[in-house]
């Protein structure tokens, strides 16, 4: 933990010149890890783009890597991959979960 | 000259009052601050300590216990029984010195509180003293560890600590202000002489004692029993406080009750549960945190409000479930956090180690032994930075411990959730019910900004894990590390540098493990 990096997002996400939408911290849990993270998504991120964020921080780290594809939920609703943050309509704040397609 | 003896004065010096004449009642004890409530004043002239005490007495015994613990620390300073000690026992200690040490100090102001706000003169006689032991507390706390500073600079966050804005400080201030600082003096008998000092830091104080002397730690064994003596006196201005608050309102008693021992067995299940199951080494374990909390903390505790005619707590069956839960998740968070701690963390999980927690607690590999096969894998094959974070754990607006830490993965009835609260258009985040319950309550006194919050208010600059880092006060030398240089893990080592303990269980499906 001694890299300098946005301590929010992956590394190449820090490294790229300016993001283009607007930041939306949420407080994210990864199916079978143990506990919430702060991450940051933008605004313009698909849910795809914001599944992988919260994957990051835990696939490989506490939870083993699986050949599946990931879900996104909020309040137990399955959000559709393509649909942005924004049309989502998930705020700053919001509790979401990532886990793998069955 | 001719002394008067004991028991013609002793009544009158301890429980001297007098009737005011020249300003009101209410503006010398205000209710803000000594805090009424529903209690007639003529109630207070029953408040009477069960162990009595004159000064010249306490001035005695406490030369005693002093030159007791320091003559000890001399003899001892020439030898090499701190070379000789456990990394996993040192990080006990430098655990307890950063996170204890001026909380004590702390202590003093709440009982000078009670000492000038309290509304029996017994009781305000009975606060001098306890003023005068945490003291003595925070001096010999901070004392023992100044001469370890040299051999590892860890120590130093003895005095440093509570001065920061460590995660585990804020966690810690927060609580402690909330017990100590911001209620009235009646709270505050409450919550810290009853509820805190009798029923956990007592009973803490002996397990501790026992097993830094079985750790070989007899500096360490001395001071702490020398300030568990103090305790188990002043912690007696608890009963007599809640005796008359039950008999004119039992609801608030029971809230009061309720809400610090929730608060602090959040506490206890980060400061001790890991020392217990983690930290102390194997062969020198007496009981499990489960076990211990059971016997001294929940059984003992149980029997004392009921004497008093007061329930058992409303959250009494989550609190029970989560002692096989809770320090399990914070001794994992803290490890996998390791930087942002003054201590260095033991992982604790040898085989040896998982077969001793799987017989104490079921469930441990389902829930928590499959993620240290993961972390186990990632240290074989030196993919460190994948065991070390570049994100933080979001944290309960009331306990300030991540959320998650009140439940467990695979836990159908305590989950890992949020349990969210909006208020003012703001939503709050909560690692529990109760914690939720207790936050809506009380709020006005028991809320801090969590390290989230500061974070994204813009309060940590630059918003990187350095920053972090930085705004907590850690420095290279000091920010933890693992206790062995991760030498346990070769343990699991094998031809592909991966392993399971045999008690590992899968759960994940058939053929996509280990991908």
């Amino acid at each position: 933990m001694t890299e300098t990096q946005d301590a929010t997002g992956p590394a190449d996400q820090a490294a790229e010149a300016e993001p283009e939408g607007q930041p939306v911290p949420v407080n994210a849990l990864f199916e079978d890890d143990f506990v919430m993270q702060l991450i940051l998504v933008l605004d313009t991120d698909t849910i795809d783009e914001a599944a992988q964020k919260v994957a990051y921080h835990v696939v490989g780290r506490r939870v083993r890597p699986r050949d599946a594809a990931l879900v996104f939920r909020v309040d137990g609703k399955v959000i559709p991959g393509h649909l942005t943050v924004a049309e989502a309509g998930i705020s700053p704040l919001s509790s979401v979960l990532v886990g793998w397609a069955r | 000259m001719a002394r008067m003896p004991r028991e013609k004065w002793y009544d009158i010096a301890r429980d001297l009052d007098w009737e005011l004449s020249y300003v009101d009642y209410e503006a010398v004890f205000p209710e803000w601050l000594s805090g009424h409530g529903k209690i007639p004043r003529e109630a207070w002239a029953k408040w009477d300590e069960p162990y009595k005490v004159t000064y010249p007495e306490y001035v005695a015994t406490q030369r005693e216990k002093e030159t007791g613990a320091y003559s000890v620390k001399a003899v001892l300073q020439k030898s090499k029984v701190f070379e000789q000690l456990d990394e996993g026992w040192k990080s006990v200690a430098k655990m307890h010195f950063g996170g204890v040490a001026l909380i004590e100090d702390l202590a003093v102001y709440a009982e000078l509180r009670m000492a000038r706000f309290g509304l029996a003169g017994a009781w305000r006689n009975m606060a001098i003293f306890g003023s005068l032991d945490e003291t003595r507390h925070t001096q010999i706390s901070l004392f023992f560890p100044h001469e370890l500073i040299g051999k590892d600079p860890q120590y130093d966050w003895a005095h440093k600590a509570y001065q920061t804005n460590d995660w585990a400080i804020i966690a810690a201030r927060a609580t402690f202000d909330g017990m100590m600082l911001n209620p009235n003096v009646i709270d505050v008998a409450i919550q810290l002489p009853f509820t805190f000092e009798t029923g956990f830091t007592n009973v803490q104080f002996v397990a501790l004692s026992a097993d830094a002397l079985e750790s070989g730690d007899i500096n360490f064994a001395n001071m702490i029993s020398s300030i568990q003596t103090d305790e188990a006196r002043h912690s007696q201005q608890g009963g007599p406080t809640l005796e008359i608050l039950v008999e004119h309102d039992p609801k608030r008693a029971q809230w009061i009750i309720d809400k610090t021992f929730w608060a602090s067995a959040r506490l206890f299940s980060v400061l001790t549960g890991p020392g217990m199951d983690y930290y102390t080494p194997l062969e020198m374990r007496k009981q499990s945190y489960k076990e211990f909390m059971q016997e001294w903390i929940a059984g003992q505790f149980l029997d004392q409000i009921q004497d008093y005619g007061l329930k058992k707590p409303w959250y009494w069956d989550e609190f029970m479930a989560g002692l096989d839960t809770w320090h399990h998740s914070l001794h994992l968070g803290v490890w996998y956090w390791r930087p942002t701690v003054w201590w260095k963390p033991q992982a604790g999980v040898t085989p040896e180690e998982r077969d001793w927690l799987h017989e104490k607690y079921q469930k441990w590999e389902k829930q928590f032994g499959r993620i240290w096969d993961v972390i186990i894998e990632n240290v074989n094959n030196d993919r460190m930075e994948q065991t070390l974070p570049e994100t933080l754990p979001w944290l309960c607006n009331l306990c300030h411990l991540p959320i998650g830490t009140a439940g467990s993965p695979f836990n159908d009835k305590y989950p890992i959730r949020s349990y969210p609260l909006k208020h003012n258009g703001y939503t709050y985040h909560f690692c529990s019910r109760p914690c939720r319950q207790i936050w809506w309550e009380d709020r006005d006194t028991m809320h801090d900004p969590t390290v989230i919050e500061r974070l994204l208010g813009g309060e940590i600059q630059p918003p990187t894990v350095e920053g972090i880092l930085g705004w907590m006060g850690l420095t290279p030398e000091v920010m933890g590390d693992d206790a062995y240089g991760y030498r346990w893990a070769k343990r699991y080592q094998n031809g592909n540098g991966t392993g399971q303990h045999p008690n590992a269980q899968s759960t994940a499906p058939a053929g996509q493990e280990g991908r």
